[in-house]
């Protein structure tokens, strides 16, 4: 019997810090998204301003929500649950405020950086390079932090909820490199080391598993502790958790396909995309069960106490999103649910529900304990409990419909054979009074977060904060064991670090099988002997897009189904992207393809739709661009970007940067000045419209320039 | 013809092969482990989160 009693203190003024910080990037990360969704129905909104405008604000809104709102919330519960789980306090001080500090500059870096235009285009990886590295670093002080205090506990065995921590620290880790290797060509400017499929393979291997190990993981982590801490009893079945957490991270990481497909990527890859995410209903309802069950005979509780409402809440909402992402992967039901706001209101169904409700529960449950005080008023938490929910119905539903209506009207025929809706306009013109709603629901939503923001701040006031709470625990002996007395499990246990690296031989079995095979011969992607790379003006042109945010309503991609090819022409080819750095694909449609635009319409057209787009198409959601007629097109990079293609992979001459890329930048320049002019548009050839629009009416042009002749190695 | 391609890749079947195996091993053996677990260990690690370990501590209220 050990008698050597310990006493610590467990840090509160970090837990604290974080948990500020979610509540106030919470409500910035709101506001931002309410913005985004004003200008859906309302694209004056952006006040004809580029660096508020939707395609730049987008990537911020989905930034702020996932990294700053649920990070700093996920930091706030690891931090609080990790120390009381182990018995001991953070690792080290230093790093507790390291990754607190460093966390903040990374999102106030991302804040300023992508409204102006500084982006790489990859979905939740918008952020350019050096901000990359300086994730990496603070992701590493927190690692260190968390796998410190896991050797130095108190508590022999490591509980549920710390395995999930493990497996998020370690495979966002993986996943953040493997997907943010890129050529910088700027100070924060770079290109995707990876082109086309390979890309778009990796960008979404790295996409799903974000959504899975940094609003998953580590969010069940936090369910399994403070759910039996507000119940105050048990979880159902520990079992039934250690089921859960092995079939999780395993399965996770085979599914990242499921939001590619009917695209180019290969057949094999799709499939196994979809089957895995099938399997994956079966750990996420274990879980969500567990949770649910926890509260056997406790639900009187739920009625009056706001931290077990919003936790009963938040995993059924887990439940409900991960039948529905299972659902969405199934091909056919992916093919009419694919590019329309489905997606939209099914991510939402997880933010709102999952993430933040849980979050709101901790937020609501943390306070009083760490300001000894009671929370100042249940009645408002409860109030925004009901507000919450209303909000999230008001938002999810009429996306629901849009999202449906879209995919219906965009496959529907008439009975001559022709397209019923032939003009993309028509189809979302239709959906406005929808994206109408979904922004009273969101408005709803944010405003039940002011009232916790209130009654957390009034809790603040009336308590009195602990910056360190006192414990005592038996310091962790190092008992000898006669052989053979120790398990599996309790080998597991003792080395964390043997756990850990069974946990990433978990998740990287999945990752290596799928992404290996793309990376093993180029030859994968059959070439296309007519696709050729970009000409300087089209890259710079490209640039703009990308700067812009284009794919955040445009995709690039054309499925290879009737309705889509009758609307857009002929389907993309995994070949035609093979000088894509980074690949364009996009996952939503607000606006209608663009892979063929190449020679649809006149480059005076587009200078028109350009300045104001409901000038040629009245109606559209589309806001103006107008700015890119004013500003001078920025050319003196023009040799590094050249230069940092060629090293990924371009082909572009030895020494044709210097000096011949000019001429063909200066002579593309001139021909579309004139074609121009032939619309009755005079501008100067050194503005950015022109490079865009040499850049889309290149798209699609080398399929349509010679036969789809493929030639595969 | 993406078969084809696959199908060049020299030794690509065995990712078929390796795969199905470490997945059922992976399985059969996390089932094995979590259904041999000793009852009263499994209540002790569920019982962990709600100990009170907090000199005079709130951390239950």
């Amino acid at each position: 019997m050990n008698t050597n009693i310990e006493t610590f203190k467990y840090d509160n003024r970090v837990v604290r810090a974080f948990a500020i910080a979610t509540v106030v990037w919470g409500i910035v990360g709101m506001l931002v998204g309410l913005l985004a969704a004003v200008q859906l129905f309302f694209p004056d909104a952006n006040l004809n301003f580029q660096f508020i405008t939707f395609g730049r604000i987008r990537p911020l809104h989905t930034n702020a929500v996932i990294f700053a709102f649920v990070g700093n919330g996920m930091f706030c519960g690891i931090y609080y649950s990790l120390q009381r789980l182990c018995k001991a306090r953070m690792f080290s001080d230093f790093l507790s405020w390291f990754n607190f500090w460093g966390w903040q500059l990374i999102i106030v870096s991302a804040a300023l950086t992508l409204p102006l235009g500084y982006t790489t285009s990859k979905e939740y990886a918008e952020l350019e390079w050096p901000i990359d590295i300086a994730v990496a670093v603070v992701w590493v002080a927190f690692s260190v932090n968390l796998f410190g205090t896991i050797i130095k506990r108190r508590e022999k065995h490591m509980y549920v909820a710390i395995w999930f921590y493990i497996a998020t620290a370690v495979t966002i880790a993986v996943l953040h490199i493997t997907n943010s290797m890129e050529m910088p060509w700027s100070w924060m400017k770079s290109y995707s080391m990876y082109a086309g499929v390979q890309d778009a393979l990796v960008q979404w291997w790295y996409g799903h598993n974000a959504v899975a190990f940094f609003l998953t993981t580590p969010y069940l982590g936090l369910m399994y502790y403070f759910l039996p801490k507000a119940a105050n009893r048990p979880v159902f079945s520990y079992r039934l958790s250690i089921i859960h957490f092995w079939a999780l991270v395993f399965l996770y990481i085979w599914a990242g396909p499921h939001h590619l497909l009917y695209t180019a990527l290969p057949d094999w890859a799709q499939s196994l995309g979809m089957v895995f995410s099938l399997m994956l209903i079966a750990p996420s309802w274990g879980g969500m069960l567990n949770g649910l069950l926890t509260l056997r005979g406790a639900w009187d509780k739920v009625r009056q106490d706001p931290v077990l409402k919003f936790m009963v809440a938040a995993v059924t909402a887990y439940g409900m999103a991960t039948l529905e992402g299972p659902l969405l992967s199934i091909k056919t039901v992916n093919s009419l649910s694919h590019y329309t706001d489905w997606t939209i209101a099914h991510v939402h169904s997880g933010a709102l529900g999952w993430n933040g409700f849980l979050t709101f529960s901790m937020l609501y449950f943390i306070f009083p304990r760490i300001y000894k005080t009671q929370l100042w008023s249940t009645k408002l938490a409860n109030y925004h409990f009901w507000l919450g929910l209303l909000g999230m119905i008001f938002y999810i539903v009429p996306i629901y419909i849009a999202g449906i209506t879209e995919g219906l009207m965009w496959k529907q025929f008439n009975k001559d054979g022709f397209l019923q809706y032939p003009n993309f306009l028509e189809t979302i013109v239709h959906v406005v009074p929808m994206f109408q709603l979904r922004a009273i629901g969101g408005t709803i939503y944010i405003i039940g977060v002011f009232m916790m923001a209130y009654n957390l701040y009034r809790t603040a006031k009336a308590g009195q904060f602990e910056p360190d709470t006192v414990a005592q625990a038996p310091a962790l002996e190092k008992t000898a064991v006669p052989h053979g007395k120790y398990s599996f499990h309790r080998l597991l246990e003792g080395a964390p670090m043997f756990f850990t690296a069974l946990a990433i031989v978990a998740i990287l079995v999945g990752g290596l099988v799928e992404i290996i095979p793309m990376f093993i011969i180029r030859a994968n992607v059959p070439t296309i002997a007519s696709v050729k790379p970009y000409t300087p003006l089209e890259v710079l042109g490209r640039d703009i897009y990308i700067r812009e945010g284009c794919l955040g309503c445009h995709s690039q991609m054309i499925r290879p189904f009737r309705s889509e090819t009758e609307r857009y022409g002929e389907y993309s080819k995994a070949g035609e992207f093979v000088y894509d750095h980074p690949f364009l694909w996009g996952s939503e449609r607000k606006g209608p393809d663009l892979a063929r635009e190449g020679g649809k319409y006149p480059d005076a057209w587009h200078y028109n739709h350009m300045d104001d787009p409901r000038s040629t198409s009245p109606g559209s959601i589309m806001p103006r661009y107008s700015w890119l007629l004013t500003q001078k097109l920025e050319t003196d990079s023009l040799p590094a970007r050249l230069n940092a293609l060629r090293k990924v992979g371009v082909p572009y001459p030895d020494g044709y940067e210097n000096g011949p890329a000019q001429k063909d930048l200066q002579a593309q320049e001139q021909k579309v000045v004139a074609n121009l002019k032939q619309g009755a548009v005079n501008t100067e050839p050194d503005r950015e419209i022109v490079a865009v629009i040499a850049y889309l009416q290149r798209l699609g042009a080398d399929i349509k320039a010679a036969p789809a002749t493929t030639a595969s190695k | 013809m993406e078969e084809k391609i696959i199908c060049s890749i020299n030794g690509v079947g065995i990712y078929g092969v390796i795969s199905i195996c470490i997945f059922f091993a992976f399985f059969t053996g996390m089932l094995i482990w979590a259904f041999t677990q000793k009852k009263n260990y499994l209540d002790k690690m569920g019982n962990l989160p709600i100990e009170q370990n907090d000199k005079n501590s709130n951390d239950n209220l």
